[in-house]
């Protein structure tokens, strides 16, 4: 019982990110109908910039954290949509996903080129240790990226449905046109939600980093499996990606424990089958209509 | 006729490459409904969106109480007292119904916004009972219902509204125009459009008959209703 219990809180812990980085899928498909396959490299890049911080400037790890944050915004936020998604998403779906693969590719091997191809240790955000929760032994990395993504998660939440700026986004989301006709600045609601998606990854790769170390190749596996959530969960709802991050995360975990860890991502992309051919909007999406 | 609110010179708009709206001249009197019939491609919609800013006029003037408004975009027009109502559903599924209704101030900073609300909520009783509730949740005339309730939320001088009926039972389209009578008589002018031309002619004050991207015909509705050549021109004759 406490195995399955361990099992369920790491998942839900690795689940976490999972769902931050989904979270971000869904915004940047709901305002934008823009599909970033570069999701991945984004989560393993901000990293990197807090380690120039920390190792090149000198910096508190703090400050380092924030300044990486601001250069996200800037590069991953401000940048991408204006660069890549502004030009490219008149021409239809296909050149952004090419364009954004393309990006991918560019961040790795610029980051492999300039910084380093070894995997790099990076701070924890707490010191080492483990918790006894109900005879689950739960490290405190682990309760600390739960509490944060949770709280983040929470953060979102409120903001999205509490404040009026949140649902002048959600409208934006739902019903661009309508927006504004409403008179609602409708590209500044889409900036905001790539500011938004690029502290997300931020966030997302504070988190995983001490776990996994700074690498150049973290966001590979990292952008797959959260696209898989994002689908599994809606990639049309934002709750409904977060849902499919938390889940995929736990099915990750179990599967790994009780299939193989040989075959965890294949296991998602059955679940991810499974999902697509018995409800194809997600387990919590939204179905949606077409007029031809 | 009454004091002119808007005016429209030889407006031509279209899409790609085909111009759709050819040259059409009209009036909307403050105070007053003025109804758009024609057939099926005749240009209507074509023109509510070359006036609210949604489409770039290709050629022509638009004029609202004497000022020049060609161009201008939805931001600019509602801060000058028009709302637009397009046909078909217009809500943001998700929100609660209460803010889709807050949503129709969303281009300004309201103080008093939360007082409009509960006002509007008064107004119409229906929407308060949901007012927590989903917009996905309501029928098809509650959703209409409620974006009316939303467009009046900034006390417009002139409401565009495009096909309100589309859709709703008899009952409900009544309601509608009921509701739309209303607020004529409290000095609101309304440009509709409407494919159900003997109803909607019915409740309104003027009436336009747009034929081919033209102006065919501006009349009082009660002239327009007796004329025996628009039958003919819904079933695919000119009117000329």
């Amino acid at each position: 019982m406490s195995n399955v219990l361990q099992l369920l809180l790491a998942g839900l812990a690795t689940g976490a990110i999972y769902a931050l980085v989904a979270a971000g899928f869904a915004l940047l498909w709901q305002t934008s109908r823009a599909i970033n396959f570069a999701q991945g490299e984004f989560v393993m890049l901000p990293a990197f910039f807090v380690l120039a911080g920390t190792e090149w400037l000198g910096l508190p790890f703090w400050v380092a954290a924030l300044l990486g944050l601001l250069l996200a915004l800037l590069l991953l936020g401000l940048l991408f949509k204006r660069v890549i998604i502004d030009p490219l998403l008149p021409q239809g779906v296909l050149p952004v996903v090419i364009a954004t693969i393309a990006v991918g590719i560019l961040l790795k091997e610029s980051v492999k080129e300039f910084y380093s191809a070894e995997a790099q240790p990076f701070p924890a955000l707490t010191p080492g240790g483990n918790i006894d929760v109900l005879g689950a032994v739960l490290s405190l990395q682990d309760v600390a990226v739960l509490a944060v993504a949770g709280l983040a998660i929470l953060a979102m939440q409120l903001f999205l449905g509490r404040t009026r700026l949140g649902r002048m986004m959600q409208a934006t989301a739902q019903n661009p046109e309508v927006a504004e006709i409403l008179g609602i600045p409708t590209r500044r609601m889409v900036l905001y939600t790539f500011l938004l998606n690029a502290a997300l990854v931020t966030l997302a790769s504070i988190l995983i980093s001490p776990v996994y170390l700074a690498k150049f190749d973290n966001g590979e596996t990292l952008g797959l499996v959260a696209f898989i959530a994002a689908i599994v969960g809606g990639f049309n709802q934002v709750r409904g990606a977060i849902a499919g991050g938390f889940l995929v995360g736990v099915v990750d975990n179990f599967g790994a424990a009780y299939v193989s860890s040989d075959y965890r991502t294949g296991i998602l992309l059955l679940l991810l089958i499974a999902v697509i051919l018995l409800r194809p909007e997600g387990l919590w999406g939204r179905a949606e209509e077409r007029t031809v | 006729m009454a004091e002119t609110l808007l005016r429209i010179e030889d407006l031509a708009a279209g899409y790609g490459r085909v111009t759709i709206l050819r040259g059409a001249t009209l009036a909307v009197a403050a105070g007053a409904v003025t109804t758009v019939i024609g057939p099926n491609g005749a240009g209507k919609s074509t023109l509510m969106r070359a006036i609210f800013g949604l489409l770039p006029p290709r050629a022509g003037r638009i004029f609202l109480a004497g000022e020049e408004i060609t161009g201008l975009g939805p931001r600019e027009l509602l801060r000058r007292g028009v709302v637009y109502v397009p046909q078909g559903r217009n809500l943001f599924p998700e929100l609660t119904v209460r803010h889709n209704l807050e949503l129709g101030a969303a281009a300004f900073r309201i103080p008093d916004l939360d007082a409009r609300v509960e006002a509007m909520l008064d107004r119409f009783p229906l929407l308060a009972e949901r007012a927590g509730m989903q917009a996905s949740v309501l029928s098809g005339g509650e959703q209409k219902l409620l974006e009316l309730a939303r467009a009046l939320l900034l006390d417009p001088a002139l409401l565009l509204i495009d096909e309100p009926s589309l859709g709703l039972s008899p009952r409900t389209t009544a309601e509608i125009f009921g509701i739309l009578g209303g607020l004529r008589d409290r000095g609101v002018a309304i440009l509709m459009i409407e494919q159900n031309a003997r109803s909607a002619l019915g409740m309104s004050d003027f009436g336009v008959v747009l034929d081919q991207g033209r102006v065919a015909l501006e009349a009082p509705a009660a002239d327009i209703l007796a004329d025996p050549r628009i039958g003919r021109l819904f079933l695919g004759g000119g009117i000329g």
